[in-house]
């Protein structure tokens, strides 16, 4: 689950990659896959996949997809779908998802909460009225 | 009608034999036209769009990216005759050194170059902005020190490298896919740790008080700098063994 064969397989089409150099400060958002390896600060929003690398260190509140996640995360986690949490992952703040896995040696310091089918009907209705809006 | 554009450094004695050979090739083909050489012009753009104007439907660059940069603005520039500008073809013989955007259309030399004018394939393809210089392939500028700020947030490489804001791929082995038809520019930063980055935008705001942005390996501009892309802006004759579908 957390090879690195299965995270190409998944990341290959990555619109987006952000390498061990790299530091970004701000509101990245995207529509592709994004892999993180370096460091970010402010927000990291997605409507596709997540990875995150076992050196990326992130300090912002994360949204996506999927994701997998072995590095370092202060903020708090929102994944629609499925998260996986590596053996490196640290993460500081609380977790929704709607499925989960944990490797052992994954350090977690929040609340996992359930996505339920109303947290994703609102959001999906916060979806639909900024398309409204856009479109007015 | 066609006219071909010479460059300035085209003049020199060594060049003879290659410009012998074109312009047989040329008659050869029945595509002789016009020709007009840079040396000794001062209005290069009101020189080619006059010949616009007065009906050149293929604008030919002879010589290498300098040439091409030197010709695109007027051939794109839609301020004074739009209408003619419209349908006004680019066209690509290179010679000497520094050729990565005829490479990127699949021109290599003299005698492709010839039968892929008579061929005449032609692509839609997007132009790179910065300030008021034009680019088909790439800017560029070293990473270290440079801040890059895109649509809400900034980015810093901290390692030496290179930063490419690519268009149109110049080299064959790039393992990254570039379209210059998609209205976006590619970044691609990598340092000499081996640390690779990407990103797709519309446009990009770069500043390195120490570095300058090189613009299709020709123009050196100072930074702070804003990038950006106007899409299918150019028509090009192209090779079919251009690096891009």
């Amino acid at each position: 689950m957390f090879s690195k064969e299965n995270k190409l397989e998944k990341f290959k089409d990555a619109e987006t990659i952000i390498g061990a150099s790299i530091k970004v400060k701000g509101n990245f958002q995207g529509h592709g896959n994004i892999i993180v390896e370096g460091a970010l600060e402010g927000s990291l929003k997605t409507e596709a996949n997540l990875f995150i690398g076992d050196k990326a260190k992130v300090v912002a509140n994360i949204e996506s997809k999927d994701a997998i996640i072995n590095g370092e995360v202060k903020g708090n986690i929102k994944i629609h779908g499925y998260l996986a949490l590596g053996g490196t992952a640290k993460i500081y703040g609380d977790i929704q998802y709607t499925e989960l896995s944990v490797e052992k040696g994954a350090l977690v310091n929040g609340q996992f909460l359930i996505l339920t089918e109303s947290d994703k009907r609102k959001d999906n209705k916060k979806i639909e009225d900024k398309i409204d809006e856009v479109e007015k | 009608m066609h006219v071909y554009i010479y460059d300035e450094f085209l003049n020199k004695p060594k060049y003879n034999r290659a410009i012998n050979r074109l312009e047989i090739r040329l008659t050869d083909l029945g595509l002789n036209g016009k020709i007009i050489r840079l040396g000794g012009i001062k209005n290069i753009k009101g020189t080619i769009q006059n010949e616009i104007k007065l009906g050149a439907k293929t604008i030919i660059a002879v010589g290498n990216n300098q040439t091409i940069n030197k010709i695109i603005g007027a051939v794109i520039d839609t301020e004074i005759y739009s209408d003619f500008q419209k349908k006004t073809l680019l066209g690509l013989i290179p010679i000497g050194n520094d050729n990565s955007i005829a490479t990127s259309f699949g021109i290599n030399n003299i005698d492709e170059a010839c039968n892929i004018l008579l061929a005449r394939r032609v692509e839609k393809i997007d132009l790179g902005l910065v300030g008021n210089y034009y680019f088909l392939n790439q800017a560029s500028i070293q990473s270290l020190g440079t801040i890059l700020h895109i649509d809400d947030y900034s980015l810093e490489v901290m390692e030496k490298g290179e930063i490419k804001i690519i268009n149109l791929l110049s080299d064959q082995r790039e393992t990254v896919k570039s379209n210059p038809h998609d209205g976006r520019l590619d970044i691609l930063i990598r340092t000499k740790k081996r640390d690779e980055s990407f990103i797709s935008v519309k446009k990009i705001k770069v500043s390195n008080p120490l570095e300058k942005l090189v613009i299709d390996d020709v123009i050196e501009i100072e930074t702070p700098v804003e990038i950006g892309i106007m899409r299918d802006k150019v028509n090009v004759i192209v090779g079919k063994g251009r690096l891009f579908d």
